[in-house]
């Protein structure tokens, strides 16, 4: 499903990430994980092309997405559910309108919006809260918004990054159900977080990063 | 679904609607500007080519030319392309003009011995033909026809005429220019305003897969409905000014009763500004990078 071969990315003053190459197949729930600054969340840009790398290659659903027209961007990204590190949320739109954007992006009737939203609203436990803003939620409620709005289109690939970084630990375990039973239904899914508890004993797959480098690769 | 750009739009027009009330005020007075300098134009225009139909040129005869003679030089007149009628006055016929135009002073004539004043030919000039250059060049030809003594036309009024009429256009052309760029750059600079402060917004967009038709269309119709609406503001105040010329002025100030006004073309008021509102959002938005 995403493939890297030999993958570079260098920032100005320093590099990202050197020469990954690995796979991640059709259906398949893995971390990624390594300390603060390892280049998880830059590994991930890559594959939305948030951030292009400078050497190597990325295929995304047996497509190469190094030298993807950029009218064909959208369409890779609409493949693909983000949970963002930073969130991104709209302030000046309520919960429903911040998750509604991700399928009025893609098109869909009004009626389905609807529905669609206010049910994955009740998988992250937040229907009660449809009408407010993100602002005036707490960062565990936002966070569970961005998943929301990251499932809400059923993605073929979900990218989280660090989805549960600011949850307790009751809200974090549901989170992770979340992600397993969409994983059930056949979604690959990337989690990238620093956190062990999230895949200790699951039995998947655990990329490990350090200062850009591939060190490891584990079960969990 | 299709309504939402509309829906965005809507948005940020209510959100935003003290700048976007502004931009609509300064695209209708920029309009009306232009609607009114068009007006002048074509009053300008309209009047000036009355005139020429009042235009015509005199011939002054030598005096001893036979009746024949005259005949021909009339005929050779008639051969030239300008020419849209000749009018033979004999010096008799003329002082008889004359005296009827002195009617109660003819005591100036007093003292005249017989007749001092020469036959004459009156060209009318074809109406299109009335210009200073044509006119000048058919002046210089029949003054060299045999027997004919002088050539007389309203030379410095035709220029006067021809260099007003070219000096109102150019303005008016020029004014209008720069008031359509003016109302370009009004929308532009609104959408511009707007795009900044969604810069965050539209970033997000991006990272969601909206195509760049998605991102545009809301300051598209933005800018459309700033253009349009100026462009129906401006409609509403030159029908006022035609109001106010046509029931009021009209009866107290006789010029303006010539005063002819295009209603068709001020129909073109709210399409224009739809359109410049269109172009000057496209411009503001310019290219979107992923
Ligand atoms: N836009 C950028 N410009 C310059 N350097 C950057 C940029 N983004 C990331 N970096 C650098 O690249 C390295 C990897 O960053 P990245 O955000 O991928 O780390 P991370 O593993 O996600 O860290 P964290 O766990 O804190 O989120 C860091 O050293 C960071 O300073
Ligand atoms: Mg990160």
């Amino acid at each position: 499903m995403i493939h890297f071969e030999n993958v570079s990315k260098h920032y100005d003053t320093q590099t990202a990430l050197r020469n990954l190459t690995f796979s991640i197949e059709k259906g398949e729930m893995a971390f990624i994980t390594g300390p603060s600054g390892s280049g998880k969340t830059t590994l991930l840009k890559l594959i939305y092309l948030s951030e292009k790398p400078d050497e190597g290659t990325i295929s995304v659903d047996g497509r190469e997405i190094n030298g993807l027209k950029e009218s064909e961007i959208p369409v890779l990204r609409r493949k693909i559910g983000f949970v963002f590190q930073d969130f991104r949320l709209l302030n000046n739109r309520n919960v429903f309108e911040n998750i509604a954007l991700a399928l009025r992006i893609r098109g869909i009737n009004n009626k389905d919006v609807k529905t669609r939203v206010f049910d994955s609203l009740k998988t992250v436990n937040l229907r009660h809260k449809a009408d407010y803003y993100p602002d005036t939620l707490s960062g565990g409620e936002q966070q569970r918004v961005v998943i929301a709005r990251a499932i809400v289109s059923e993605p073929t690939v979900i990218l989280a990054d660090e989805p549960t970084g600011n949850v307790d630990p009751d809200t974090s375990a549901g989170i992770m159900r979340t992600f397993k039973n969409i994983n059930a239904t056949g979604t690959t899914i990337i989690i990238a977080t620093h956190n062990r508890k999230l895949f200790r004993d699951t039995g998947r797959r655990v990329l490990r990063l350090d200062t850009g480098n591939l060190v490891s690769e584990e079960q969990g | 679904m299709a309504t939402y750009p509309f829906r965005l739009a809507l948005r940020s027009i209510l959100h935003e609607k003290w700048i976007n009330l502004l931009s609509v005020l300064a695209i209708a007075v920029s309009l009306l500007m232009t609607a009114l300098t068009v007006l002048s134009v074509y009053n300008v225009d309209v009047a000036t080519q009355k005139l020429p139909e009042r235009f015509s040129m005199m011939l002054y005869l030598k005096d001893t030319l036979s009746g024949g003679e005259v005949e021909n030089i009339m005929n050779t007149l008639k051969k030239e392309h300008p020419v849209e009628s000749v009018k033979y006055i004999s010096k008799d016929q003329a002082l008889k003009e004359l005296k009827t135009m002195l009617k109660g002073t003819e005591h100036v004539l007093e003292g005249l011995e017989g007749n001092p004043l020469p036959d004459s030919i009156e060209i009318k000039l074809k109406k299109k033909a009335v210009g200073p250059e044509t006119a000048q060049q058919l002046a210089a030809r029949v003054k060299e026809i045999k027997g004919v003594d002088d050539v007389e036309y309203g030379e410095k009024f035709l220029f006067a005429l021809s260099s007003i009429k070219i000096g109102v256009k150019t303005i008016g052309i020029l004014f209008i220019v720069i008031m359509s760029a003016s109302v370009i750059f009004v929308c532009y600079s609104t959408v511009k305003i707007l795009f900044y402060r969604k810069k965050e917004e539209i970033e997000t967009y991006k990272l969601l897969g909206a195509t760049k038709g998605f991102i545009r269309a809301p300051f598209i119709i933005e800018g459309a409905f700033i253009g349009l609406s100026g462009g129906i503001l401006s409609l509403l105040g030159i029908l006022l000014v035609y109001y106010i010329v046509i029931f009021r002025l009209s009866h107290t100030i006789p010029i303006f009763n010539a005063f002819v006004f295009p209603a068709d073309m001020s129909f073109l008021l709210p399409p224009v500004g739809l359109f410049l509102g269109i172009a000057g959002a496209a411009i503001a938005i310019g290219r979107i990078k992923y």
